[in-house]
Order: structure tokens, then sequence, then C-alpha cells
């Protein structure tokens, strides 16, 4: 753990507000995501974690505070843009483009990496020739490393969901993304696909370092993976720490299972 | 080589070219052989036809990159033909321009209106989208019927047959290699951009917006990208059709054309430059159909009259049967039958998609 506190900060969310209307989703939010780690962050239904990535990736625009990556202020801009300085997401109900094959899907998530302009595009010049051959190749090599190479021409439509939530995993890393956000990776599959994507997580996380949050409900699997917890309840921060400290924290178990006094313990 | 191999395919640049086998290549040949020797064997009546159906379709591929791809629904289509048109006929009277100017003059005109017809896109979806777009084609009809008052050329604006290099384009002949030319160039440019980064973040934005946000597609500039290349190549269209025609008045585009160029789109079968190109022929040839089964069929001669109208009924007919009974239009009929003889003789479970 010492090793990781020395870890140079990848993302920041500093003092984090979030309110829709009235309703107050995100409450004086803070949290510090470093090189390397995998940050899991738990909570029961409803505190707000999928929002805290919507917040992240400029879906949603936080009323107060500030969310920092790379020495820039991500709060106020553009989903796309958020996108371009290298934060890739997936979601939790995969969002694949249905109608287009595994291989565009891929490369749709590689849009910012790509450097052609329209012009070219319309007489598909030597130089669009060469871009689309040189990201084909970067994108056969991602979708070699979740294994699905073999489906790279079918249409995302006749995948089965933990197919397509795999590839929308491989989608996210087409960007090459700086950090990754994981929104319930592991919803909708069974335990057999979930053991082949905490097989990919791990890999992604030794072999590459990006730096990962990660939503998530299975406890177990967050146990066993991530570095670190991070505890919503109702918006608000509630603990962080080792996952075997903060699933043991009555706290937490309280948030869980609802309002039994559990502090004196 | 791969002409010298099989059709194995040993490099990612195979899987970006349109023509990869040797029967393909073969069939092409075959194609572009039967265009050329077409005009020479066509009855007069049959060379108009094709010239009407490749100039639809330069129109019906414009149409089809905005609301089959990019998923953006337009009924301004008649108003920018109108406008490439009437940019062709006002620079001819005016200023006597020829063609070389015009045309470049329309696309731009097309361009212009497009990123500013393509703005309500960026808060609209569907219907009020379409609405919205209405708008074009009134303001365009009303600024064509104002010019052609005020010049006094009520009854339309005369332009003399263009000159390419010298030739003047005056027979049917010729007109079909020229609009051959152009149906072949959009489509080309149009494949192009499908192939490429623009046309996927196109196609993903029709599929889910905030997804395609979200992976670093900037989509308002797609939206109005989409918006500018379509209306300027529709323009265009607008200027090729002034110069085929040798007339343009407003008349001549109506609402009713917008429809005609949404039902290529839908009765071709969306998101499919193939679903184009058949939409256009079908929309182009229904209307002689109907005259022509009119004629063979013992009809009372006292219904003859009624030939339009039951032309628009039975136009409207068969849009709606497209709509509720194949959704995929004439592609979708086309792939499930090349499914049948792929399979053949083996029986086959339909394929969805």
């Amino acid at each position: 753990m010492a090793e990781q506190d020395l870890a140079p900060i990848a993302l920041t969310l500093d003092h984090l507000f979030l309110e829709f209307g009235g309703l107050s989703v995100l409450q004086n939010l803070s949290l510090t995501l470093r090189a390397g780690e995998l940050l899991a962050l738990i909570g029961p239904n409803g505190a707000g974690k999928t929002s805290v990535l919507n917040c992240i990736c400029g879906i949603y625009r936080p009323s107060r505070g500030s969310i920092r990556f790379a020495e820039q202020q991500l709060v106020g801009r553009l989903p796309h843009h958020i996108a371009q300085l290298g934060i890739a997401r997936t979601f939790q109900h995969g969002e694949m483009f249905q109608g287009m094959t595994v291989l565009e899907n891929l490369l749709v998530g590689r849009h910012a990496r790509i450097r052609t302009g329209v012009f070219g595009e319309a007489l598909f010049s030597r130089a669009v020739r060469a871009q689309e051959i040189l990201h084909r190749r970067r994108v056969e090599e991602i979708l070699d490393f979740v294994e699905l190479s073999a489906f790279r021409h079918r249409p995302m439509a006749s995948l089965s969901f933990a197919q397509q939530k795999l590839a929308g995993f491989a989608r996210a890393l087409a960007l090459e993304p700086k950090v990754l956000l994981l929104d319930e990776p592991s919803a909708g599959l069974n335990r057999d696909a979930r053991e082949d994507l905490a097989r990919f997580i791990l890999r992604i996380k030794h072999e590459t370092g990006i730096p990962m949050i990660w939503v998530e409900h299975d406890m177990q699997m967050v146990a066993d993976l991530s570095d670190r917890l991070y505890v919503l309840n109702h918006g608000e921060y509630l603990t962080d720490g080792a996952p075997k400290e903060v699933l043991s924290d009555p706290k937490v178990i309280a948030a869980y299972l609802g309002g039994a006094k559990h502090e004196a313990a | 080589m791969p002409s010298s191999s099989g059709y194995f395919r040993t490099h990612y640049d195979q899987d970006l070219r349109f023509i990869d086998t040797r029967t393909q290549r073969y069939c092409l040949w075959l194609l572009l052989a039967w265009l050329a020797i077409y005009p020479f064997l066509a009855t007069e009546m049959l060379l108009d036809l094709a010239n009407q159906v490749l100039l639809a379709s330069v129109g019906a591929i414009a149409l089809m990159l905005l609301t089959g791809f990019a998923g953006q629904v337009s009924l301004g289509h008649a108003g920018l033909l109108a406008a490439g048109a009437f940019t062709a006929g006002i620079l001819f009277k005016e200023f006597a321009a020829p063609v070389w100017v015009t045309l470049p003059a329309s696309a731009a005109i097309g361009a212009v209106l497009g990123l500013l017809f393509g703005l309500p896109s960026l808060r609209l979806r569907g219907l009020y989208l379409a609405v919205s777009t209405l708008a074009l084609h009134f303001i365009v009809a009303y600024l064509g019927g104002e010019y052609e008052a005020k010049r006094g050329f009520s009854s339309g604006i005369v332009i003399d047959p263009p000159v390419l290099f010298g030739w003047v384009l005056d027979s049917a002949q010729a007109w079909y290699f020229v609009l051959l030319a152009a149906s072949a160039g959009t489509l080309l440019l149009a494949a192009n951009l499908l192939r490429s980064k623009t046309g996927r973040a196109w196609r993903a934005i029709h599929d889910r917006e905030a997804v395609a946000e979200a992976l670093g597609v900037n989509v308002p500039a797609h939206k109005l990208l989409a918006f500018v290349i379509s209306s300027s190549l529709t323009a265009m269209a607008g200027c090729l059709f002034a110069y085929f025609r040798g007339f343009v008045s407003v008349e001549a585009f109506t609402l009713f054309l917008s429809i005609q160029y949404v039902a290529m789109v839908i009765v071709g079968g969306m998101g499919s430059l193939l679903g184009a190109l058949l939409g256009a022929a079908f929309v182009v040839l229904f209307p002689y159909g109907i005259e022509w089964a009119m004629a063979i069929l013992p009809i009372p001669t006292r219904w003859s009259g009624m030939v339009f109208a039951v032309d628009y009924a039975a136009f409207g007919l068969v849009m709606i049967a497209f709509l509720l009974f194949e959704p995929q239009g004439l592609v979708g009929i086309w792939r499930r039958m090349q499914n049948y003889f792929l399979l053949w003789p083996f029986k086959q479970q339909l394929m969805r998609k």
C-alpha cells in the first residue's frame, strides 16, 4: 500500500457536488486515483456510482467542485473532448453499435486517434488508406487481447451479451486511454464470463498499467481484484481502503443491509 | 498477388477494397460494358428513363448519407435541388456563367444552406427535425418564385445546353454519359466516406448518439458535416437537373419531390448505398409502370384520365407496404435472394441481418 501512495496522481475529484433540480445526487465527494491503481467504486443501489463516472466523462455537469486530469480541469468540457484527452469508459448495458461489425465498433472507439480529413476520405487518398490499415492493425491487437478476433466481421447484434460487454471493453481500450472507467462490467454475466472478465481486468492492470475506476456490485470479485475500495452511500463518501478492511467495516455493512445500528460494534 | 492465388486475404488493405476477387472484377467489367453500350441500344424512351434514374440517384445517395447513415431526417431535399437549379439559372441569365462556374457555385450554396438548416439537428430529432427542414423548402421556393416574378420569367428560366471542353451537351446520349459519371462519382465519394472515420462516426451517431460522444466523436460537428455534404451534393444534382431539362421553374420542386426522395431512401433500404440506387430506380420508374399497367389492363376508358390519381394512391400504398412488411427495403429483398442462392439447395433459416 505504501508504494501505491507514492504513485503519481492520475485523476482527482475535488469536493464534487451534483444536483438535479432540488435532488442532491453527489455531495462533497473527493477521490484520488493513482497511476496504475485499480480502484473499485462500490455502494448500494442509487448511491451515485454511475453518476460519478458520468461526471468524469462530461455527460453530467457537477454543480460545484473540480475534476482534474493531467493538469486539466474536466468540469465544463464536452464529453468528446474529455474522451480525446484519454478517458475511456464502458457502459453497464454494453451500449454497442448494433448495426456495425465488431471491427467497426472498435474503430469508432479509436475515432479520436485516427488522423484523416474529410476531403482525403472522400477520395480515399493514399494517406487515408495508410491510416486505416495502421489503425486496423492496432484494433486487431485489441480484439486479439479480448479473444474476439474470430468475430471481427460479425454484426454486433449477433454476439451474445457477454461477448458484447467484452467488445465494449475492447472499444474503450481502442481509444488507448490513460484512465479507464468501467461501469459494472460484470453485470449480467455468468460465472465463466466473469472469470474471463477478471482475467482481462488484471491483464490490463499488469500489462498496461492503465488506472481504472471500476463500479461493481460483485463484492467477491471486487475483494479479490481491486487495490482499494471506495464506498459511496447516498451520494456521500462513506469510507475507503484495502478491500478486506472496508468490507468488514460495520458502516459499510449497515449501508448495504439497511439501518441496523452496528456503530457500537 | 491475390489475383493469382485463391481468395484468401493476406493483407488488411484487401478488406478496404471495393473489388477484391476476380469474379467481382469480371462482374464490374461486364456491368461497365453494358452501361457503355446501353445508350446505343436503348430506344429514346428507355434512354430518357435511364437519364432520369441516374440523375435521381445522385440526390438519393446524398439523402441516404444524411438519413440512412447519419440518421438525420430531412424534408428539405426538393428545396436543395431547387437551390442548385436556381443558382445555375440565375448565374446563367444574369452573368452568362458557364457550367464550370455554376456547378461549384451550386455546391457552395448547397453547403451554406446545409449548414444553416443542419443547425436545428443539434437540438431536434425525428419528426421535429423533419418539420424544421421543411422551412428550407418553403424559403427556397419563395425566393425562387420572387426572382421569377421580379425578372419577368414567370413561366420559368430557359438555360442553354452546357458546353464541356468545347462539346455541347445537347443529345440524350451525351447526357447519359455525363449523368452516369456524376452518379458513379457520387457513389464512389459516398462509399469512400463510409469506409473511413467520418462514415463510421455517422453510423455511430445514428445508433447511439450519447455513446458516440463519450467515445470521442464530436457529434454536433459530424451532424453538420453530414448536412453540408448531403446538401452540397443535392444542390449539384439540382444544377445538373436545370441543364438537363434546359429549364428552371419553382413548379418542378414541390413538396412531393421531397417525399419522393425520402421514399427512395425507405423503399431502397435504409443504410445502404445500393438501396439508394435501387430506390431511385424504383421511384422514378414507378409512375411509368402504373401507366403501363393501366394501359394493358382492361380498365374502362373513363378511368384512364385518372392515371395521376391512381399513381399517387399506388405510390402511397407501396410506401406503407414497404414500411410495414419490408423495413429493409429492396436491399433486404436482394440480400434474402442472395442468401437463398448461396445456400441452395439446402433449406435455410431466414437470416436477420
